[in-house]
């Protein structure tokens, strides 16, 4: 549905995004992760046309980016902090959005009702934008930017500035709205990409990191084992001894006394298990234990330079 | 196109802005007519139409100054760019809805010539190639205003922008004395300003008429080349 190959795109010298190529396919939800100033905006922008790439090729629903005007046909985009103008009741910018996209006037009255009450709009229709709270703004962009049933959207930050009622409200709408059409959505809320994405990718510093489901990206990510453990006095011998048996255990002292982290490069150790043995044979008492799971969140660190 | 002149026009009847302009306009020409008629005593129109020129270099950066500014400032430029027009559409829709405000201002101004033609005699057919040319000069005003809004993300700098390239041609066309023949020629075939002052005779010549078009063209083109170029930079 949204097919992108090597594009890219300069400021100036600066590459913002670099040799970029994805697939999205139909029905799809994607996210698309990175950190401030990964190219997330840049990217969203060729894809609408609104930034012509300095080189490479997209195209969605197979139109190419070349076709202008029909791509902006396909899409419904909704920029930024959703710009809307600020002057006009919720109703008129809706009216002037859908009319602007060619939506007959019968169309587009039921269009709006719909939209409406599909974004929770309907006590603030006839209220002016420049009177509304951050979060009314957005949905109001967000009904705008499905006023005309596009096949696939593009949404940039969709729940910035929203209080957690409004995000998970949002992330219900934009699930229903994925159930048939193509969706690709930035953000750097992490769970809000693991709640709504089917498939995701990370861009750092224009370039695609990594593309996949949240459990391929976490089994790419994963290489080392972690293991957290408390004792309830000095573990020092219980961690001698698995020292012994593992020599490339790598010991961290933990901020809480008699906390340890214990690292080995390899995933699969069986570390908890032999700790505990370890631990019964020097007659440590463990307090806690935990096995750390890698999270969108370490994926997300590690492949965006936030691990050094 | 018609959408956004559309859309422009609620825009200034639903907003002080747009009201202020139009009573401070009608107070300005109407002092200016009044002076004419009652402190001079001559029951004609020189005066209204000679001062337009000024007038309306305040007036019309006022009434252009936010259309493409704003539209860059607060990203809705990037919500119009990306819904099915051209740029060119962009442009001229704006243009259409400052021309309709300024045809309803002018048109109020009628009342002038209407009164006048109560107590004396009017040329009616000056007083028609005087109103078709100050529209026109007005269209030019307008192109030049509209591109001044394109140049920066601040209306307040717009209106200065506007202001002060309107200003530099007035005064152009007023200094010109003092300049050598050749680039005297050269004003008097440029300035939509001296053209103007040709027109107010009553003769309507292609010339004319030719300038002003070529001249509100040209910068209304720039003003899209301006806006195109801001997207590929």
């Amino acid at each position: 549905m949204i097919k992108a190959d090597q594009l890219c795109r300069k400021f100036g010298e600066t590459y913002a995004v670099e040799a970029l190529s994805f697939h999205v396919r139909k029905g799809e939800v994607m996210g698309l992760l990175g950190p401030n100033g990964a190219g997330k905006s840049t990217t969203m922008k060729m894809l609408t046309c609104f930034l012509p790439p300095s080189s490479g090729e997209a195209s969605i629903a197979g139109v190419s980016l070349q076709d202008s005007l029909e791509v902006r046909r396909k899409v419904g985009y909704l920029p930024e902090n959703a710009p809307s103008y600020s002057d006009l009741d919720v109703r008129s910018h809706l009216k002037f959005v859908g009319t602007m996209h060619g939506l007959q006037a019968a169309t587009l009255t039921d269009r709006i009702s719909e939209m409406g009450r599909a974004c929770g709009l309907d006590q603030v229709m006839h209220r002016r934008i420049d009177e509304l709270s951050k979060g009314f703004r957005q949905r109001v962009g967000l009904a705008a930017s499905m006023l005309h049933d596009p096949e696939c959207l593009i949404f940039d930050e969709p729940t910035t500035g929203l209080d957690p009622n409004q995000i998970v409200e949002i992330r219900h709408l934009i699930r229903r709205v994925g159930e048939k059409k193509t969706v690709l959505l930035s953000s750097h809320v992490l769970p809000e990409v693991e709640a709504v994405c089917d498939r995701m990718m990370i861009i750092d510093q224009g370039r695609l990191q990594v593309i996949g489901t949240s459990a391929e990206l976490a089994r790419q990510a994963e290489g080392e084992s972690v293991l957290n453990v408390r004792f309830k006095e000095s573990g020092e011998s219980a961690i001698r001894l698995l020292m012994q048996e593992f020599p490339g255990l790598e010991v961290k002292a933990g901020d809480i006394p008699f906390s340890y982290t214990l690292l080995h490069s390899e995933p699969d150790m069986p570390l908890a298990e032999k700790l505990f043995h370890a631990s019964v044979s020097s007659e440590s008492v463990i307090l806690e234990m935990q096995s750390k799971q890698t999270t969108l969140e370490d994926i997300f660190r590690k492949l965006t330079g936030g691990e050094k | 196109m018609m959408v956004i002149s559309w859309k422009e026009w609620r825009v200034a009847m639903d907003t002080p802005l747009g009201y202020v302009v139009a009573v401070a306009f009608l107070l300005a020409t109407g002092f200016f007519f009044g002076n004419h008629l009652f402190l001079a005593g001559q029951a004609e129109m020189r005066g209204y139409f000679n001062v337009m020129p000024l007038l309306l270099m305040f007036f019309i950066p006022a009434m252009t100054m936010r259309m493409l500014s704003d539209e860059q400032r607060s990203g809705t430029f990037e919500l119009l760019a990306t819904m099915p027009i051209r740029t060119i559409d962009i442009v001229l829709g704006k243009f259409v809805a400052v021309m309709l405000q300024v045809s309803v201002l002018l048109a109020l101004t009628l009342f002038y010539p209407a009164t006048l033609s109560l107590i004396g005699n009017l040329d009616s057919g000056q007083l028609f190639a005087g109103y078709l040319a100050l529209w026109l000069l007005a269209a030019v005003y307008i192109a030049i205003s509209l591109y001044a809004s394109a140049l920066t993300n601040h209306a307040v700098v717009a209106y200065v922008i506007g202001f002060g390239m309107l200003f530099g041609l007035f005064i152009m066309t007023q200094a010109m004395v003092t300049f050598s023949p050749a680039s005297q020629d050269f004003i008097t075939a440029l300035s939509p300003i001296t053209h103007y002052q040709l027109m107010l005779r009553g003769v309507i010549g292609l010339d004319d008429m030719g300038l002003f078009l070529s001249a509100t063209a040209i910068f209304l083109t720039l003003t899209w080349f301006q806006l195109e170029r801001r997207r590929w930079r």
